[in-house]
């Protein structure tokens, strides 16, 4: 399985690690306003106390799974630039492999949500003339977002092969 | 050329030329028949009632409205842009870059074509919008403007590249003439319309129903089989209309598609253009012999269907024996050396792969030839999806939890919008990802020497076969 995945030269360049912070943050916040959303109703409408506790323990349980999830997932993103193409994999669950030839890419994205922001990463979008190409690296460091963009614009104009 | 290199200006005298003037006509004959046919007792017997007055009032400003509207309406080609002047009150004038032009259709709607009108139509780069269209002109001139901007286009994007005149990389081609490829005959069509999935479908639920009436002695629910009879007949109907006289020429320009039985539409597919083909051989056809071809155009996805037999514009060839259809493939595959995609050795997923899928498996094949990576897939209709390696867009490899469990992966090769999608599922995982790394080879070396100018890269070892 490993073979699958392996590197395509050197090793895999990891994401930030604060994506994996971010993305806990948002799943606990998520878990908590529904805990206490349940612990309020059954309170207030004097449920029977297993009514309100077991989806509780539900909730607490999706979200320590949820928890562990996402670490695993930011630990499987990773990708290489090669000298023509930049390699990309991610998925825990389901893994993929996606391969973007320089001279193929229609444009690069940067994107920071307000939350990323807070967090001092960002996202970066390759894009082909091909619906199909799902490249996506969130959870850059800003500034490393802002490199790769930049080196891949250059590499893509320099690369760039008509349809 | 020889056009004054003026920019137009208002006041400067230029060889402008009009839309036919029967264009009002043939925008409003619908309705021009109707207010006509409504009001025609009215108008015989010479009195009209207050109903027939406003429609023939109607149909006077809407005369006028028609005709000042064509009076400003001026198209002329300029600097290599196409430019028209429209509009009445506003005027807009839109200006089409030659360079830009992906593709000239001429389409015929059924009016016009009694007028022996037809409508240009104009793909611009950077969106799958037609932008620009002319409607109406006579078909001799569309033709002949057709003609002018596509070789205007050739020339502007030679001037553009110097050393690479046009796509061939060579000395200009002397002009050949227009050579016909192929041509659907009558008979081929109506039986293969009358051998679709459809058709097959229809004779099942007929069956049904005789038993039914055997058994039963009375035909339960005949009053819900006529809509379904008059709804097969009317979508067989259509697509007999619309692949009517279909018949494929080539010329400089590319490959030309006629089709049509009331409605007589032109495409051009340009060689340069074409991302890949799919041949498609649906169970009763089999016997027979025949196949359907399908291109994926850039820039040229609307309308292209998921290959259930409608009729749309990705469509080369509706029905024609296996070897035609491949001939047809290998000419639109001229860009990539017209390889032929039966010559690619295809290997199928190995045993295990029936724990994912044990029913398909036994139809999915796949392989990487030298110049086409190929997929088959598919048990009633068998299809066989080709990219040449100088198209591919991306390649991704993706891994289910099941396909984890089982040591398989998929291979994606991703194209532009269109009927053409190359997979490779369910393979041995280690081999998914040789095969990964052996397309991409090839696809970087098929990519270096359109850059032109650095060809000396130390090419990837030359990798043949499956």
């Amino acid at each position: 399985m490993d073979d699958l995945f392996a590197p395509p030269e050197h090793a895999w360049r990891p994401v930030s690690p604060a994506l994996a912070r971010l993305r806990r943050l948002v799943l606990v916040g998520a878990a908590v306003v529904l805990g206490a959303v349940l612990v309020v109703l059954g309170l207030v409408l004097s449920w029977p106390v297993w009514l309100w506790l077991v989806p509780l323990l539900l909730v607490a349980a999706v979200a320590a799974w949820g928890w562990w999830l996402v670490g695993r997932n930011v630990r499987w993103w990773g990708y290489a630039e090669r000298e023509d193409e930049l390699y990309i994999k991610h998925g825990a669950l389901f893994r993929t492999l996606v391969v973007v030839p320089y001279g193929r890419m229609q444009y690069v994205d940067v994107q920071a949500g307000p939350l990323e922001q807070a967090f001092k990463i960002a996202s970066v979008h390759l894009h082909t003339a091909s619906p199909g190409t799902s490249a996506v690296i969130p959870g850059l460091p800003a500034a490393e977002a802002a490199r790769l963009r930049d080196r891949l614009t250059s590499l893509g104009e320099s690369q760039a092969a008509g349809l | 050329m020889s056009d004054p290199a003026l920019p137009g200006e208002a006041g400067v005298e230029r060889p402008y030329k009009r839309l036919s003037p029967l264009t009002p006509l043939v925008r409003s004959f619908i309705l021009v028949v109707a207010m006509l046919a409504t009001s025609w007792d009215d108008l015989l017997r010479g009195d009209l009632g207050p109903l027939a007055w406003l429609l023939l009032a109607l149909l006077v400003a809407g005369a006028v409205f028609g005709a000042v509207s064509w009076a400003r309406t001026k198209y002329w080609i300029e600097a290599d842009e196409l430019r028209v002047d429209t509009g009445i009150v506003s005027r807009q004038s839109r200006r089409i870059r030659v360079d830009r032009l992906q593709g000239v259709d001429i389409a015929q709607p059924f009016v016009a074509r009694i007028f022996g009108l037809a409508e240009l139509r104009m793909d611009v780069a950077g969106g799958g919008t037609r932008e620009g269209s002319l409607a109406f002109v006579r078909l001799d001139e569309a033709e002949a403007l057709r003609e002018e901007l596509l070789a205007r286009r050739d020339r502007a994007r030679a001037a553009t590249r110097p050393g690479h005149a046009g796509a061939d990389g060579e000395a200009p081609v002397p002009p050949r003439p227009e050579r016909e490829l192929a041509r659907l005959d009558l008979p081929t069509l109506v039986v293969s319309l009358l051998l679709s999935a459809e058709a097959g479908a229809f004779l099942v639920a007929a069956v049904v129903l005789g038993v039914a009436f055997a058994v039963f002695g009375q035909f339960a629910g005949i009053a819900g089989v006529v809509p379904v009879v008059i709804g097969f007949a009317l979508t067989q109907f259509r697509r007999l209309s619309a692949f009517y006289g279909f018949v494929v020429t080539e010329s400089e320009s590319g490959l030309h598609v006629r089709r049509g039985l009331f409605e007589r539409n032109t495409q051009t597919i340009a060689l340069a253009r074409v991302q890949g083909v799919v041949v498609s051989e649906p169970l009763l056809w089999r016997r027979l012999g025949w196949a359907r071809l399908d291109v994926s155009v850039a820039g040229y996805s609307a309308g292209f269907d998921g290959g259930d037999g409608k009729p749309s514009a990705s469509t080369a060839m509706p029905v024609a024996p296996r070897p035609l259809v491949l001939a047809l493939a290998r000419r639109l595959l001229a860009e990539a050396g017209g390889p032929h995609p039966d010559a690619v050795a295809l290997t199928a997923p190995p045993e295990r792969a029936r724990w994912v899928s044990p029913v398909g498996r036994h139809f999915m094949s796949g392989g990487v030839g030298e110049d086409l990576v190929v997929s088959r897939e598919g048990l009633l209709t068998r299809r066989m999806h080709v990219v040449p390696h100088a198209r591919v867009q991306s390649l991704r490899l993706h891994q289910g939890v099941w396909q984890h469990r089982l040591g398989l992966a998929d291979l994606h090769v991703d194209s532009p919008p269109g009927p053409v999608k190359v997979r490779l599922r369910h393979r041995d995982a280690a081999e998914a990802r040789d095969l990964l790394e052996q397309e991409n080879a090839l696809t970087r070396r098929a990519r270096r020497p359109r850059d032109g100018t650095a060809p000396a890269q130390p090419s990837p070892p030359r990798v043949s076969g499956g």
